[in-house]
């Protein structure tokens, strides 16, 4: 099948989904939606500019908590505070990115992901104890949707209607004179400056950006699950988007969208089952790490090949 | 002003709570060392950063725990206790080295981060599995137990031992990285890997040895630790970031880095957590992030 | 004068790698730098286009202070180089290669929106067949054999449209045959280019057969400059390469 047909039904079968599943699936599906963008955008950090990052966790929960904020604290109607609530994630997410992207990419490889995952840190820190803003430990609760929209089906249309553009602006990006420049850099960082690109202000341009996607992935899960927590920028979540963009194949644009949709499911499924799916993840990471590398879309390629 | 010194500096009249605090972060401090200085070296030759260090930690702990629960009270079951969890995390170290970190040494970064990062995640569940869920507690052997009196002031005496035994882990160390063949290996691999094999030494043998060394001296660190700390499924996720901070503070590769910034953040937390006991928890990671800005090699590292 | 470098000085720790060296090239020239190993030709490359601050001294293209100017900068101003260990784009295509420097020299790389895919393909496969790769557009870049990853790094540089370009090496690793016909490639693209070149190089065949002037390194100084006749004849330069007793 034709890319274009095959885009074609997954359109068809992301628009029938909902209807044909309970709310508990709704709830979930809306949470792949989410964590797809997450992955997705992630990736373009790693899988095509080659910068690993420990500490993307911290935009993803800095979009949570902007939401949350706007939607609980800055006393504005529900409907309006809403419908600013994905540029308000972006930019708080876009914001805190440029500060960390400024001083990270004044370093490459180890020292880059120790000073994002330092600064993630940070951001952890901050949310546990600026107990008036963030609620501190107990996080933000009770967070919901006006009217309408609170239904489960409703939200996840709006949610497809964010993700899917999203994830469309992010492919354009990819495949644009800054995509290739990004991919460029990826492998020859010198060369690339030899042909006259500033090659810092664009590694913190992609990280810009990718962080501030990741921030509208948190606005827009925190409003479906409906709560915030410090937990969100804890050490712990930094390897969420690489354990997802790695399941699904860092070498295609959408393997990591795929890679959120495991997760999200198989961590619904096992947790269900029983308390140890940190053990479960576990095992599944170091499959994948060790029998599996090139992740689900490369194990697809290999079969068709 | 005023207010504001007597708010958070009040303790610092009495001299009683200001020693206790010294030397509570100093051998606060020594714990961390145990932790930070493997953390250090296995990143300084193997390149890579465990995150499950604190895992190893924890079960270095409860290894302690379950030997003391055998023979409680006796101090040859503490030291029992002390040798078998060096022993089986040194064990257990090279058995995770060879059979797992030596496969994924040539792929990409986030590959070596996912495994040790899905260590966490096993080793965290497999403590609840075979120890349970519910926090487990040792008491300090007779012998160290009590208090000792000096300058008109009484210590807690396991205090006073763990700072001994970790100034006496110090200086073994740094006899075994100057004085033996390993050692020089060991220092040498943290400034130039290549050269190594160029040299003929077997680098196989060497990393294994190292990250066997590493989680030996954190499975010490857990079991000296095991007596005054609450040993819980949960405890590696505290240890591990403070030993991160020490680490990038003290240089990656280096162990007297790892010596004084461990130190230095024990003695920074324990009065931080009187000063400022909101704040310490975000002045740390600050200052760890201001490190790695300014000065990315820390104290002691080799700079790239 | 294209370029001229003075007094141009560099330290690292306890050697110093450029001791002082004084060039100017004319336009048009096609300049050989040679010297023996460690004599400082590459850090004299790194440091004359700004990936290394020099200590001291100052280079002009142009008639513009450029002293420690950055390498992107630089080339954007009409300087490209090449490098030693051959520098591609491996994971991308030879054509995409191009692209990515003629979208750099178009100062389009923060387009975020168009498709790269159709921007500058004909220039790309031009340069391309300037260079002999015609045939290779779609072959990813670190499958090629080296002499035409040579190549493409060429025509990456060329890319950038400039005036000066600084070679560093370009025939290393290739056989006696194929450096002399690799040379002779860049000679010719460059008179029909109206390019100024400077390599280093090693083969003093390839030297004497296209240099116009040569200048000899030496322990981070100008040991000897002047044309190939006048250079093979100096006592210095027979010492430094020859090892003809003083």
């Amino acid at each position: 099948m034709k890319p274009a047909g095959r885009l074609a039904l997954g359109a068809a079968a992301l628009l029938a989904l909902p209807l044909a599943i309970s709310d508990f699936w709704i709830f979930i599906a809306i949470e792949v939606l989410a964590f797809a963008l997450y992955a997705v955008s992630f990736n373009v950090l790693l899988g095509y500019g080659g910068m690993l990052s420990f500490g993307h966790a911290a935009f993803f929960g800095v979009g949570g908590y902007a939401a949350a904020i706007l939607m609980k604290k800055a006393g504005l109607p529900p409907g309006v505070a809403f419908a600013a609530l994905p540029l308000v994630a972006m930019v708080a997410a876009a914001a805190v990115a440029v500060v960390v992207g400024y001083f990270s990419v004044r370093r490459s490889g180890i020292y880059f992901a120790m000073l994002t995952f330092a600064f993630q840190m940070l951001l952890y820190a901050v949310a546990l104890k600026a107990t008036g803003l963030t609620g501190g430990d107990d996080g933000m609760t009770g967070l919901k949707p006006p009217g309408l929209l609170a239904q489960p089906l409703a939200y996840y249309y709006f949610a497809l209607a964010l993700v899917a553009p999203a994830l469309y602006v992010l492919f354009r990006l990819v495949s644009s004179p800054f995509g290739y420049a990004l991919r460029a850099l990826r492998g020859n960082p010198r060369r690339l400056q030899y042909s006259g690109v500033d090659v810092r202000a664009h590694q913190l341009a992609a990280f810009v950006i990718t962080g501030a996607f990741a921030g509208l992935a948190g606005g827009i899960f925190a409003l479906s699950s409906g709560n915030v927590f410090p937990g969100w920028l804890n050490w712990t979540a930094s390897a969420t988007p690489i354990v997802m963009a790695v399941l699904g194949g860092v070498h295609s644009f959408l393997g990591p969208a795929l890679g959120a949709a495991v997760y999200v499911v198989l961590e619904v499924l096992i947790s269900g089952k029983t308390e140890y799916w940190p053990l479960a993840m576990g095992i599944i990471i170091l499959i994948l790490v060790l029998l599996m590398p090139e992740g689900l879309t490369g194990l697809a390629r290999r079969r068709t090949a | 002003m005023i207010e504001f010194l007597s708010q958070h500096f009040s303790w610092a009249q009495n001299p009683v709570v200001v020693a206790r605090q010294v030397l509570a972060g100093i051998s606060n401090g020594m714990l961390l060392f145990l932790i930070s200085a493997g953390l250090s070296l296995i990143f300084g030759v193997l390149r890579i950063i465990n995150f499950a260090h604190g895992a190893l930690f924890m079960l270095g702990a409860f290894v302690a725990v379950s030997v003391l629960s055998l023979s409680p009270g006796g101090g040859w079951a503490y030291v029992g206790a002390l040798g078998a969890a060096t022993a089986a995390l040194a064990v257990f170290g090279a058995a995770v080295e060879a059979g797992l970190l030596r496969r994924i040494y040539r792929a990409p970064h986030e590959f070596q981060l996912l495994l040790t990062f899905a260590l966490v995640f096993v080793l965290g569940d497999v403590a609840k599995l075979l120890w349970g869920r519910e926090d487990h507690s040792t008491s300090v052997p007779a012998l160290l137990d009590g208090s000792m009196r000096a300058l008109g002031l009484t210590f807690p005496s396991y205090r006073l031992f763990l700072i001994g035994a970790g100034l006496a882990v110090a200086l073994g160390l740094w006899l075994v990285l100057h004085r033996t063949r390993w050692g020089i290996f060991v220092r040498a691999a943290t400034m130039d890997r290549g050269m190594l094999s160029a040299l003929g030494v077997n680098t196989r043998l060497l990393f294994t040895s190292v990250f066997a060394a590493g989680a030996a001296l954190a499975g010490l660190g857990g079991a000296l630790a095991a007596p005054i700390v609450a040993v819980g499924p949960g405890l590696h996720v505290q240890v591990i970031i403070d030993a991160f901070v020490v680490v990038v503070i003290g240089g990656m590769g280096s162990v007297m880095g790892a010596l004084v910034a461990s130190l230095l953040v024990g003695i920074v937390n324990a009065f931080g957590l009187l000063a400022f006991p909101g704040l310490a928890v975000v002045l740390t990671f600050a200052v760890m992030a201001v490190v790695l800005v300014v000065r990315p090699h820390g104290l002691f590292g080799v700079p790239e | 004068m294209i370029l001229e470098v003075q007094g141009l000085a560099k330290r690292f720790g306890g050697l110093q790698a450029l001791d002082g060296v004084d060039l100017s090239v004319e336009p048009g020239e096609f300049r050989a730098i040679i010297g023996p190993n460690g004599a400082g030709k590459s850090t004299f490359f790194n440091t004359l286009t700004g990936l290394l601050q020099p200590d001291s001294g100052r280079v002009r293209f142009e008639g513009r202070d450029v002293t420690g100017t950055p390498p992107h900068l630089l080339a954007r101003l009409g300087v490209g180089r090449t490098f030693q260990i051959t520098s591609i784009f491996h994971d991308l295509t030879a054509l995409e290669n191009v692209q990515v420097a003629l979208l750099a020299h178009a100062r389009q790389v923060w387009s975020l929106w168009p498709k790269a895919r159709a921007l500058h393909g004909e220039r790309a496969k031009q340069l391309l067949s300037l260079v002999g790769l015609g045939g290779a557009l779609e072959r990813q870049a670190g499958t090629l054999a080296h002499g035409d990853q040579k190549r493409l790094e060429l025509a990456i540089a060329l890319a950038g449209e400039p005036r000066l370009l600084l070679l560093d090496e370009p025939t290393a690793g290739m056989a006696a045959q194929e450096r002399l016909e690799s040379i002779r490639l860049v000679h010719r693209l460059a008179q029909e280019l109206g390019l100024s070149c400077v390599f280093t190089e090693h083969d003093m065949a390839v030297v004497f057969a296209v240099a116009t002037r040569i200048t000899v390194m030496h322990q981070g100084k100008v040991l000897a400059e002047g044309t190939p006749a006048e250079v093979r004849a100096r006592r210095e330069v027979q010492q430094v390469y020859l090892g003809v007793p003083a």
